[in-house]
């Protein structure tokens, strides 16, 4: 080994503190060294060439420079030595100028330190290793994030320079914060004027892909191999197609406050982000299914027919609802309604009524005549037979008989309508009713053939195998009573609630004597306890066992059966039933406490001991629970198979299968007894399928497509949808009034409890809703849009694309002012921030650029704007300067005056900023104009007599000031885009103390990060202004092409390096590394890892955790350290 | 916890009061940087200290502190990025388990946990940098006594 030192005076830099010659002298007696030579300067040319001839006269294998910090000239001396013949790894540095004589006095001590570091560095340079860096090859695409004017520059300009570009915009359109001014500074040109052209440019350009709705959710790979994985949101408007005519704006029947007009004016759910829009294309902004529609078991749209309400298009509203659900009449009369229970309306008052408003256009129909026949689709003679003709059934054979099928409907009794009919009461669903909705199932085409019960499993299979039915779908429900099994529940005058109700429909009933006792909790206790009253009972009991809370039956129902003195017991339960004569007496019951959860969640009915007592009864009904009568199923030759809870067994869930021969169920044969909405749902579920598999579709594609469209659905919660601050917001109306036929007027006869409301009500009512999901799919602009456009198929996709570098221009947002109390928070509506102030001077704005206070629509005379503020305060905001809000200040108070020539302007200010071309010039001109600039704070804003009086301090004359203002601008601190933080972990590159990302050298790397290959521009990095962003892009895109103009790069060859033969492959490397950059591979029956070179960045941190030191990085092995240590204690 | 107490000091060849040996393990984008800032700013410093330059405080072995001790070392001071800054955005919370698992065993192997210093110095921190060695240095010739 022969190494060479070279020992630098840096002039006197080292010089004047380390005895340089000594120095030389010294290193010449240790181990290996036989060169040692004294430069003034060994960076200059005259230095370097005495490396270069000192390593061929004297035949150096290793090389050494001490001298400054090898984060200066590292670089420099490997060139040198390399063109010398040398490989460069076998140099190494040691630091006698930062680290040594820049900050020590004693001559002696530092001369004597020099020598120990150089001792450390020879130690080191021993263990050097000849490395040889590996060429891969780049991908030249590029991707450039977030389409503001800095991500527009430079996508263009890399661009222009044949690269292909990939743009991605969260947005429906580029244009970014420079989109919302009016006009910029210094020269007041307009900022559309000068920024669209450029959109224009990214558009219609060859070399730019652009991606707007997106957003980036991985990132791999590194420095010109990345992998970028996308999410795109729908637009759900084909961008070919859509020619931006806007026919759709005007009857979308939604509107929400815009983002981009500064929340001063509300755009349509259907809309253009600004005029200018690049891409030029609707978006229909639709943030998934809204509580009320996600509650719902068949997918109804209630947000979409409240919205067509509001619109007085009651039909559509209605022909949108037997989209999803032909069943409006019934459904606004029975069901359950957990839409209202979900409604987001109930976080901020009360829920909206949404059964009520479905009975109003329900019956409105009605009104008019019969109900029309839905758009049928040609015959596809193909034949279903359906079993039932409860709501799972009908629902089926609607949607069936719609697609064109030959439906068959089997029902066992005399009449069509199962549950429907006999399980609910005259007065909650009038006959008449059911009889329409089903009258229509029937116009349809649909046979229902009554009296026809399927006894036998034979004959299911005999409609199959000889009637020619394609397809059989199952739909017999749950109507067989659960027993109590007590005796005496075989006595006379013992009924269960099912019988009861089905018997007074079929007017086996009549009459009710005496004293009735109904036990159960549920709706069809609390329909039989009605009924009977209605029949003549002198007395009607209810016995539940558990409490009030616990009580499945709907809550309105109860409050109307108490209000017609019906008297519940609560935690009471029978013991017995005792008779004489075979007719049944009393009741022995029992009184109960609540005890444990049991597996339903609710609390366990736990007897009470001794608590028993009797009570004479004339009539006893038990409305204890039902389930399926699944004897037809399990008798005959070919049964089928039913699950303990008397359900019946399917093949696939997904899909209702219940055999691969293309027999189906669905209701409650399936669920066990649920709603009617549980059962449509089924139904339309059924029909889906049926269709899918006659249609010829493999079974298992139509489960697996099945479960992709529900994974994709984007169910949003009533919580999520607003923030607290936007509900706070909303104004408090309270809930219509449902009228209800008088009590006295309605306990003896059936006629119907609940009326139907006005269309005054009712549009008032649709009003409060708040449209959670902003489009409600009432499909209102598919019918005007000439052009096709509109797709509400469109799922959100995932993107992969591969780039070799990328930009990250993803801007900047405005800091939340509403902590500055004294400022007026929220509270004052005409303290306004300065891009609402931007927003109401520009021409295309929502005052369509005329200024206005938003309290009274009046032109503000007397304005203060107010800098700083969040920005250089450390107590409520930013220590950091926003670097644009003196300028852009100046530029609003001149517009000001131009505007409102007999206007005044104040500002004030901490310090005025404006360093660049023109500003302070622009300044001065803003002064010219009669703007009175005020040094200082302003401590409170407040209102009197409609004016904003505002108390500050001029801190130049140390005297308080105060203005009554007409309104007053903030200009916010400029902080990091939210979600910035995610961003960085997935691009792997950092941000600062607030969030800001971080430039690999402030001074000389500003628009690199330190992850080689990712670029910043822009605001992202810091608070910048316009010109400063534009020539960022610009500096990224050069940067960029510099790359791009090789054809391959150079990996460096400080990389970890894996001994295969000491490796256990314990993968403990593996969990650490932050690149993965390692991967697991087989050698030989071995498992083991392996270090991909060009993605590993050589942190080392693989080999502290190796157990077995089988993993070592070049150029810092721990061979290295502890010979550097070795010579560190030698002295 | 000392049960040898302060076993290092008969290690340490030169043992005298003025002279103590530490040896510097930094990171070479956060503590490093900042070392050599500190120097750029002519922050004066004692002349203690040996810095060995590793690509990351994550990179360091624990035995490298150890093996130091052994080697006679009076004080071992290690600096990396802050947390959540780390140039390989994630070396340094493995660093900081390590070294304050190490800190904490010291004391078992008759060592003054005192002697043992890990630091957080970001390259623009020249002042905290000079700061961290001053202190050490003070507090390691405390101890020699």
């Amino acid at each position: 080994m022969r190494i060479g030192i070279f020992v630098c005076y840096c002039g006197s830099n080292i010089g004047a503190t380390v005895d340089v010659e000594k120095v030389a002298q010294e290193v010449l007696k240790f181990p290996g060294v036989v060169f040692s030579q004294t430069n003034l300067y060994t960076c200059s040319e005259p230095g370097q060439n005495q490396i270069k001839k000192a390593i061929k006269e004297h035949n150096l294998t290793r090389v050494i420079v001490a001298s400054c910090s090898p984060r200066v000239h590292n670089n420099t001396f490997m060139r040198a030595v390399e063109s010398a013949g040398l490989n460069p790894y076998l140099f190494e540095m040691a630091n006698i100028r930062e680290q040594d004589s820049w900050i020590h006095d004693n001559r002696e001590k530092a001369t004597q330190k020099a020598i120990e570091l150089i001792r450390m560095t020879v130690s080191k340079v021993y263990k050097n290793r000849e490395l040889y860096p590996k060429y891969f090859d780049l991908n030249k695409n590029v991707l450039v994030i977030g389409g503001g004017i800095a991500g527009i520059q430079a996508a263009l300009d890399i661009a222009d320079g044949g690269k292909k570009v990939i743009m991605v915009e969260k947005e429906s359109s580029i244009g970014g914060r420079m989109a919302q001014l009016d006009k910029t500074f210094p020269t007041i040109d307009c900022s559309a004027c000068i920024l669209s052209p450029k959109m224009v440019d990214v558009g219609i350009h060859e070399n730019i892909e652009l991606l707007t709705l997106s957003e980036i959710v991985n990132v791999e790979g590194s420095i010109g191999n990345f992998k970028i994985t996308i999410k795109k949101k729908p637009r759900y408007i084909d961008l070919k197609n859509c020619t931006a005519c806007g026919e759709c704006e005007k009857v979308c029947p939604v509107s929400y406050t815009s983002i981009f007009e500064a929340g001063l004016a509300r755009k349509k759910a259907i809309s253009k982000m600004f005029t200018q829009a690049v891409p030029s294309a609707y978006f229909i902004n639709n943030k998934g299914k809204a509580p009320c529609r996600s509650s719902c078991p068949a997918d109804v749209p209630a947000q979409g027919y409240i919205a067509l309400i509001r619109e007085k298009k009651y039909l559509e509203a209605l022909k949108l609802h037997r989209e999803e659900n032909p069943f409006p009449s019934i459904c606004s009369r029975v069901c359950t309604h957990p839409c209202e229970i979900s409604c987001t309306r109930s976080l901020v008052d009360e829920s909206i009524s949404i059964m009520n408003l479905k009975r109003f256009i329900a019956d409105y129909e009605l009104k008019l005549g019969e109900i029309p026949l839905p758009e049928m689709k040609e015959k596809k003679f193909k034949k279903v037979a359906i079993i039932g003709s409860g709501p799972a059934g009908l629902t089926a054979s609607y949607y069936l008989s719609k697609e064109g099928y030959d439906v068959k409907v089997f029902e066992a009794f005399q009449e069509a309508g199962g549950m429907l009919r006999f399980g609910i009461p005259e007065y909650r669903l009038p006959s008449k009713i059911l009889n329409l909705e089903i009258d229509l199932i029937k116009r349809m085409g649909v046979e229902i053939k009554t009296n026809s019960e399927i006894k036998n499993s034979n004959e299911i299979w005999k409609l199959k195998e000889k009637d020619g039915f394609d397809a059989v779908f199952l739909a017999t429900g749950a109507n067989k009573n659960v027993s109590i099994q007590l005796d005496g529940e075989n006595l006379r005058s013992v009924i269960s609630g099912v019988d009861f109700l089905r018997d007074v429909k079929l007017l086996k009933i009549k009459k009710v004597d005496g004293t009735v006792a109904v036990i159960g909790g549920g709706n069809a206790a609390i329909d039989s306890s009605r009924t009977a009253l209605r029949l003549g009972a002198k007395e009607v009991n209810i016995f539940y066992r558990r409490s009030l809370e616990e009580m499945p039956a709907m809550k309105e129902e109860i409050k109307d059966a108490l209000e017609e003195g019906i008297k519940i017991n609560y935690l009471t339960a029978p013991v017995a039933i005792n008779g004489q004569d075979g007719k049944v007496t009393e009741l022995i019951l029992i009184k109960n406490k609540l005890g444990e959860l049991d597996s339903s969640g609710r609390k366990k009915p736990v007897p009470v001991k001794g608590s028993e007592y009797k009570f004479p009864v004339n009539l006893v009904i038990l409305a204890i629970g039902q389930e399926p009568d699944t004897n037809y199923l399990t008798t005959g030759d070919r049964t089928f198979e039913v699950l303990k809870n008397k359900s019946i067994k399917l093949d696939k869930k997904n899909i209702l299968l219940v055999n691969k021969d293309g027999i189906f169920a669905g209701g409650d044969l399936v669920t066990g007894p649920a709603t009617v909405t549980d059962a449509i749902a089924h139904g339309k579920l059924a029909a889906k399928v049926i269709n899918k598999y006659l249609e010829g579709n493999s079974l298992d594609d139509i489960e697996a497509e099945i479960i992709k469209e529900e994974g994709s659905k984007i169910r949003l919660e009533p919580e999520e949808v607003f923030t607290k601050e936007a509900l706070d917001s909303f104004e408090k109306i309270s809930r219509i009034f449902i009228e209800k036929e008088p009590v006295n007027k309605r306990i003896n006869n059936f006629n119907e409890v609940v009326h139907s409301i006005s269309e005054e009500r009712a549009i008032k009512e649709a009003q409060r809703c708040l449209n959670c999901s902003i489009c409600s799919e009432c499909h209102e602009c598919i019918k005007v849009c000439e052009a096709n456009a509109i797709n509400y198929n469109q799922k959100e996709e995932i993107i992969t694309k591969e780039v070799g570098a990328i930009v990250v221009a993803t801007g900047t947002d405005i800091f939340n002012t509403d902590v500055y109390e004294e400022y007026g928070g929220k509270e004052l509506k005409d303290v306004i921030s300065a891009i609402q102030y931007e927003r109401l001077m520009c021409a295309s704005g929502p005052t369509g650029g005329h200024i206005k206070r938003l309290s009274d629509n009046k032109e503000p005379k007397k304005i203060v704007f107010l800098s700083c503020v969040g920005s250089r305060d450390k107590s409520k905001g930013m220590s950091y300067c926003s670097a644009a809000c003196c300028m852009y200040l100046a530029k609003q108070a001149i517009l000001t005056k131009e505007h409102i020539p007999d206007s005044i302007s104040y500002i004030f200010y901490t310090d005025i900023r404006s360093p660049g071309k023109d500003y302070d010039e622009f300044v001065m001109r803003a002064k010219e104009y009669g703007t009175q600039y005020i040094r200082g704070k302003v401590s409170k804003i407040y209102k009197k007599d409609g004016k904003l009086i505002v108390k500050g301090v001029d801190t130049l004359i140390s005297e308080p000031v105060e203005i009554d203002a007409d309104l007053v601008v903030l200009a916010p601190a400029m902080i990091p885009a939210k979600n910035s933080k995610q961003l960085a972990e997935i691009l792997n590159i950092t941000t600062g103390t607030f969030g800001f990302y971080t430039e690999s050298h402030p001074k000389l790397r500003p628009v690199e990060t330190n992850t080689s290959g990712i670029y910043l521009a822009g605001a992202c990095q810091s608070p910048k202004d316009i010109p400063e962003s534009v020539a960022q892009g610009s500096a990224t895109a050069s940067k960029i092409l510099a790359l791009m103009s090789k054809d391959k790069l150079l990996t460096d060859p400080i990389v970890a390096k894996v001994d295969q033969v000491r490796c256990i492959g314990c993968n403990k490397c593996l969990f650490v590394c932050p690149f993965n950059a390692i991967e697991e591979v087989n050698l030989i029956n071995k498992k083991i890892v392996k270090v991909i070179e060009s993605v590993c960045k050589g942190c080392g941190l693989c080999e502290a955790t190796c157990p077995i030191d089988a993993i070592s990085l070049n150029g810092f092995t721990d061979e290295m350290i502890l010979e550097e240590l070795e010579a560190f204690s030698i002295f | 916890m000392n049960f040898i107490n302060e076993g290092s000091k008969s290690l340490n060849v030169k043992n005298k009061k003025e002279d103590v040996k530490i040896v510097a393990f930094l990171c070479n984008w956060c503590s490093y940087a900042g070392a050599d800032a500190a120097g750029t700013s002519r922050l004066r410093q004692p002349e203690d200290i040996r810095i060995i330059r590793v690509p990351c405080s994550g990179r360091i072995n624990p035995l490298f502190i150890l093996k130091a001790f052994n080697l006679g070392a009076d004080g071992v001071l290690v600096s990396g990025c802050h947390p959540n800054d780390c140039h390989y955005s994630e070396g340094n919370f493995y660093a900081r388990r390590r070294l304050e698992v190490i800190k904490e065993f010291l004391p078992f192997i008759g060592i003054d946990k005192r002697r043992f210093s890990y630091q957080w110095v970001s390259a623009s921190e020249a002042q905290k940098w000079q700061k961290v060695v001053i202190n050490f240095v003070k507090i390691i010739k405390e101890i020699n006594g």
